[in-house]
């Protein structure tokens, strides 16, 4: 037996590896609630990260599309000199989207034109708008509409009304409303597709395609103005507006600067948003793994008891547990990145319709974060571990 | 200074295999001829818990090789004498040389050092690592102590007659079977000193005779042995009874 006088062949490494495996085994379901926790913070944290990094620009577009933040507009009689057109309302629609032309169609999230004018309908007068359906479409995705889009751009048949309209004239889905001038000379007949709720001015009126408009206000081809939502910031905007506006003299391009400047703004404010749910998620992950880990330290009390009186000191206390505590992570980690993969798909198909692109650097930024979180845990646990005391623990107190 | 040696060796170790512990008086092998020094000399030994003082002035020694049982009633001071004589207790007063070492001007990590080379555990609820088997509960005192050495496990696994048990986890065994898992695992560093704590208080009258009858023949065998009991019987079979009463000695 002992007292062999030939030096002992092994390696502590393998020793080392046992222990931990089998303690960890041991314990597996008391470290499944770890492991589940380190598992949702890092499928959270790495499914927010790829989002953060894969669809902000995408989630600019999108913003962006929330309203129009550009207008052609015809220039102001006085400046426009000779040039300034017949002096009738707006200007004709084909110089107006000639000048459109000069921002590139990769720019153009969408558009259109817009003729406003006072008619005369079944239970009395109100504002209705000629525009492109498809465009409008485009320019306001977040309108609330009950029944349907009209989905043709310059659809004659069918209209949209504003909700508060919609109730004053005692209109629903799918009747018929005639429009007339109000001299009653021009009149059309129209099917209601859609009633809108914007909780703004498009409350109170009446969508139409723009050749109706046109018709019944006597003002065939004309557009008051063009709404676009065009992806470009800043100077670039600027730029485009110069181009517009050098394109026709008749013709003056701006972008809108309040929902510009506004992107940005919410942008951050949803980078912020995502930040604090993955604190959030981080430290609940944090609490878990502190709660099972100073529950495991307190049943295996013994078992340290016992490895401190057998010669461990406190370096292969510390070293064993925070190893555990690394393992943890890593398996954890890796099934929470693979879970954070699919759930940043499904929520990039949710609220961006669009897949996420797999980066490699959400592994080590996810890798880091959670093992920081861990080792953060471990830290009261460990020193409990260091703590223990042989003495009273072997004999059961 | 020994133990600062030792402590330089354990430091240095890392991953290679080392010698064994060999430099200082070895009990281990031989004959048990007469003793050369004391591996147990107390002087003066107090331990007090705030106003209780629960050993006043123990002097004690025990030679290299004796078999010495500690026995008193309880509530004399076993358990506290117990943890000093293994370092996992500190006196209040008084000193405790260890092997011709004074363990009260050593540092904790030094006291880790010279428990882990110096001091064979034996306990009455055995202490076995529930989820090792019985060769690698033995190969976890080697790991701490220097390496782990399945072949030299085995041999002392076979020593307590437990060859055939060695991939068994502790719940496969019966209680006398984990006793001599212990046995064996506090003998595999060769300490100078084997300290058994009620080894047999959880046993049936034939695995006592068993751990007592292995106990008494590593004696033979010139091993040093201090155990606690509070049975007269097993005191008997000791060479000479320590006897504790009410925190003092009476040798």
């Amino acid at each position: 037996m002992a007292g062999g006088e030939r030096p002992r062949r092994g390696s502590r490494a393998s020793m080392t590896a046992r222990l931990l495996l089998k303690a960890l085994l041991v314990h597996n379901g008391r470290i499944g609630v770890a492991l589940a926790s380190l598992a949702v913070g890092a499928a959270v944290v790495s499914a927010l990260c790829g989002l953060y990094l894969d669809i902000s620009i995408k989630m600019s577009e999108e913003l962006r599309a929330y309203g129009a933040n550009f207008i052609l507009s015809p220039v102001p009689q006085e400046d426009a000199g000779d040039d300034a057109g017949d002096g009738a309302q707006g200007l004709p629609l084909g110089r107006l989207t000639a000048a459109l032309q000069e921002i590139p169609a990769e720019r153009l999230v969408g558009a259109s034109p817009f003729l406003h004018g006072l008619a005369r309908l079944d239970l009395g007068n109100a504002v209705i708008v000629g525009v492109d359906f498809a465009g409008l479409r485009a320019l306001s995705p977040y309108w609330q509409v009950e029944g349907t889009w009209v989905g043709v751009s310059f659809d004659t048949r069918n209209a949209m009304v504003g909700r508060h309209l919609a109730d004053t004239m005692e209109l629903g889905v799918g009747d018929t409303v005639t429009i007339q001038d109000r001299a009653l000379a021009r009149r059309a007949e129209v099917t209601i597709r859609g009633i809108v709720d914007t909780g703004g001015r498009e409350d109170d009126q009446l969508f139409v395609g723009l050749e109706v408009a046109g018709a019944v206000l006597g003002l065939e081809d004309r557009a008051d103005f063009i709404m676009a939502s065009v992806v470009a910031e800043g100077a670039e905007a600027d730029a485009l507006a110069a181009a517009v506006s050098a394109a026709d003299p008749a013709v003056t391009g701006r972008p809108i600067r309040r929902i510009s400047a506004n992107d940005g703004e919410i942008l951050d404010r949803i980078d912020g948003l995502m930040a604090v749910v993955a604190a959030t998620i981080l430290v609940i992950t944090t609490l878990c793994v502190n709660a099972t880990l100073t529950a495991m330290v307190a049943k295996r009390a013994p078992e340290i008891g016992l490895q401190k009186a057998l010669g461990a000191d406190d370096r292969a206390i510390v070293r064993q547990f925070l190893s555990e505590t690394t393992i943890l992570c890593v398996v954890g980690v890796t099934a929470g990145l693979i879970l954070g993969y699919g759930l940043a798909q499904i929520l990039g198909q949710a609220v961006f319709g669009s897949w996420v692109a797999f980066r490699p650097v959400v592994v080590p930024v996810t890798l880091g974060v959670s093992l920081a979180a861990a080792l953060i845990a471990a830290v009261l646990p460990v020193r409990g571990a260091v703590r223990v005391a042989p003495a009273r623990v072997l004999r059961g107190e | 200074m020994d133990a600062q040696m030792d402590a330089q060796m354990d430091a240095e170790s890392a991953d290679a295999p080392l010698p064994r512990d060999a430099d200082t008086l070895s009990p281990g092998g031989g004959a048990a001829a007469a003793p050369a020094a004391d591996v147990i000399r107390l002087a003066g030994l107090t331990r007090r818990f705030g106003a209780v003082t629960a050993l006043d002035a123990v002097d004690m020694e025990v030679a290299a090789g004796e078999f010495v049982a500690i026995m008193g009633p309880s509530g004399s001071g076993k358990t506290t004498l117990l943890n000093i004589l293994s370092l996992l207790d500190t006196p209040s007063a008084g000193s405790y040389v260890l092997d011709g070492i004074d363990t009260s001007r050593v540092t904790e990590n030094e006291r880790v050092v010279i428990r882990r080379r110096k001091i064979g555990l034996v306990f009455q609820q055995f202490h076995l690592i529930p989820y090792l088997n019985a060769v690698e509960n033995i190969m976890l005192a080697q790991h701490y102590h220097s390496v782990s050495d399945r072949d030299e496990a085995m041999e002392a696994l076979a020593g307590v007659g437990l060859a055939d048990r060695a991939s068994h986890l502790p719940s496969q065994l019966s209680g006398g079977e984990q006793q001599r898992v212990c046995i064996a695992r506090a003998l595999i560093n060769d300490p100078a000193l084997i300290m058994a704590d009620e080894p047999t208080g959880n046993l049936d009258e034939a695995n006592e005779s068993l751990v007592m009858d292995l106990l008494q023949a590593l004696n033979a065998r010139g091993r040093t042995i201090v155990l606690v009991t509070h049975n007269p019987d097993l005191g008997a079979r000791a060479d000479r009874i320590f006897r504790l009463r009410h925190g003092r000695g009476d040798a």
